[in-house]
């Protein structure tokens, strides 16, 4: 089952083309990190799949609901946790999953059950009665989260959610979204920190001006688009590149005494016997695994030239 | 009944909100009742005589009753989804699967919960110096009603426009206080010279108090039926426009 359809989405603020004929999907219990640089369409989308955006032209469905016709339906589904602070302020935290709770459908009894469960469950237990813009950042971006999981959706929108959390909490809110995910809810992320992706997400799609890059297994998309370097620091220069290393796309640099080439199957075994054997030293040896964050960046930059 | 809570939270939302600015929302009327009655009704009243088979506090008290009516609804539903706008916090509501109708519906209702308290309120006031007699209390509930519900849907459809907090007082003060003082609460269309009758009866506010008039009192400047007709006709029209531009995302999904 397809959590998220989107087909041709396109959308206009004036003569601003925001979306292009954005097109993905997104598997039902997937995490889904969706990227792409400031202004890339990634909020107007986020937006247009949770109500909070129309659309020129284009269909986008939420677990086969499509998200006009039958808005009701698939609005029932989404946990929306947004980038800025959106809280009632006539309400406390506590009172704030419980309206939430009850615009969702909830009886007033389970919603005050859940609304504890998850004060408790993000530490906010403390601060029920609290009004929220006396809570820290943290706090209120946990709030948030509570706020969207309130009616247990099966799809959880998360639209920068670690943006301007320490790294003590942004740890914790990982390790409860992976979990949260583990037991069966789909999640989309939308991140500036590629590390966040890297962590969480199965599935990257990159957005560039409003059309997607690519979707693909974090693994594949990794693999693909940079395969990483192997360094070793030599203890002597070398005069000329040994032909077998030169098969193998090594470089060479004199002034750091570094050879350089490209990670691969047994590249690095290689490497190392035709070193040893012709009686080359090797002083240090530096494995550049293939990073997110490089696959995206080259892919942004093959973009943009 | 899993389809009504969501409803039912709403309007809950809606009282408390108003609630919790009480001095705000619910005192003023009360006090400046008090004080029309005082120097209108108990004062200079006195000395004007009857008005239409009525004394002037009996004939003026409807009129009054409508007045609050008209202003706490439609500052009740306007403040209530500028704020949220302007705060953003309406996307809370907008992501929930709340159907539009649900939505308007659910905001003037708060509106009219609040008007119609105040209507009690100055009612209650009222009843210190007069006793209103209840000729058609039918009518009583529709007038109040439906009055209520008509300028919820005007306060709404302003705060959509607006983009500013003055704009909402500048209808306020250019259009719904001016009507409402020329509608006819202080004085009979019949005080008027002939064109300015004629004028008078292009204000639908006019029919609204008159209709509440009738409703108490049994007199009136305006037919009933015509009265029953604009009021209805006004509140269907103005519904159905608010939730037109809620459902076409009109200022609220961008």
């Amino acid at each position: 089952m397809l959590a998220v359809e989107i087909k041709n989405l396109s959308k206009f603020y004036g003569k601003f083309q925001a979306l292009n004929h954005l097109s993905f999907e997104v598997k039902e219990g997937d995490f889904f990190g969706f990227l792409g640089p400031n202004g890339a369409g990634k909020t107007t989308a986020i937006r247009a799949l949770t109500g909070l955006a129309n659309f020129t032209e284009g269909e986008v469905r939420v677990f086969g609901h499509d998200v006009t016709r039958e808005y009701r339906k698939s609005r029932s589904l989404i946990g929306l946790v947004p980038q800025e602070f959106n809280f009632d302020p006539f309400f406390s935290a506590e009172w704030i999953l419980r309206l939430e709770g009850g615009y969702f459908g909830m009886p007033s009894k389970a919603a005050k059950v859940r609304a504890e469960e998850l004060l408790r469950m993000l530490n906010l237990w403390e601060k029920r009665g609290q009004d929220y813009k006396k809570l820290s950042g943290g706090m209120k971006r946990r709030l948030l989260i509570a706020r969207a999981l309130m009616h247990r959706p099966k799809l959880l929108i998360l639209d920068e959610p670690t943006a301007g959390v320490d790294i003590e909490l942004r740890f914790e809110l990982w390790e409860f979204l992976k979990k949260l995910n583990q037991e069966g809810t789909t999640i989309i992320l939308t991140t500036h920190y590629i590390e966040e992706a890297e962590q969480l997400c199965n599935t990257i799609g990159v957005i560039h001006e409003g059309r997607m890059l690519t979707v693909e297994k974090k693994t594949d998309l990794v693999q693909k688009v940079y395969h990483g370097e192997i360094e070793l620091e030599l203890k002597q220069v070398l005069e000329k590149i040994p032909s077998e290393l030169m098969a193998l796309g090594a470089s060479f640099d004199s002034a750091t005494r570094r050879l350089k080439l490209m990670q691969s199957n047994g590249a690095l075994n290689k490497a190392l016997k035709i070193l040893v054997n012709t009686g080359i030293e090797i002083e240090k040896v530096e494995v550049h695994e293939p990073k997110l964050e490089e696959a995206f960046l080259k892919l942004i930059r093959e973009k943009k030239a | 009944m899993k389809r009504l809570i969501g409803f039912q939270t709403l309007v809950w939302r809606e009282i408390v909100r108003f609630f919790t600015v009480a001095i705000q929302t619910l005192l003023p009327p009360l006090v400046s009742s008090f004080l029309y009655i005082f120097v209108f009704g108990l004062s200079i009243g006195k000395s004007l005589g009857d008005l239409k088979g009525v004394s002037y506090l009996h004939f003026m008290l409807p009129g009054m009753i409508m007045m609050y009516v008209v202003e706490s609804s439609y500052q009740n539903a306007s403040s209530s989804l500028f704020i949220s706008r302007w705060a953003n916090y309406i996307e809370e509501l907008l992501v929930t699967p709340l159907s539009y109708t649900e939505m308007v519906f659910a905001i003037i209702f708060g509106g009219l919960v609040r008007s119609l308290l105040i209507a009690t309120g100055v009612f209650a006031v009222s009843s210190l110096f007069v006793q209103l007699p209840w000729a058609h209390p039918f009518f009583v509930f529709y007038f109040l009603i439906l009055v209520s519900l008509t300028f919820s849907c005007l306060g709404l459809v302003v705060a959509l426009v607006a983009e500013e907090f003055e704009h909402l007082s500048i209808a306020t003060t250019f259009l719904i206080t001016p009507l409402v003082f020329l509608g006819g609460v202080f004085h009979s269309i019949e005080m008027l010279p002939p064109k300015l009758q004629t004028i008078t009866a292009l204000n639908p506010i006019f029919y609204m108090i008159n209709g509440l008039r009738y409703s108490f009192l049994g007199v009136s400047d305006a037919p009933i039926y015509r009265s029953l007709l604009v009021v209805g006709v006004l509140f269907i029209s103005l519904f159905s426009f608010t939730v037109y531009l809620f459902r076409s995302g009109y200022k609220l999904r961008k």
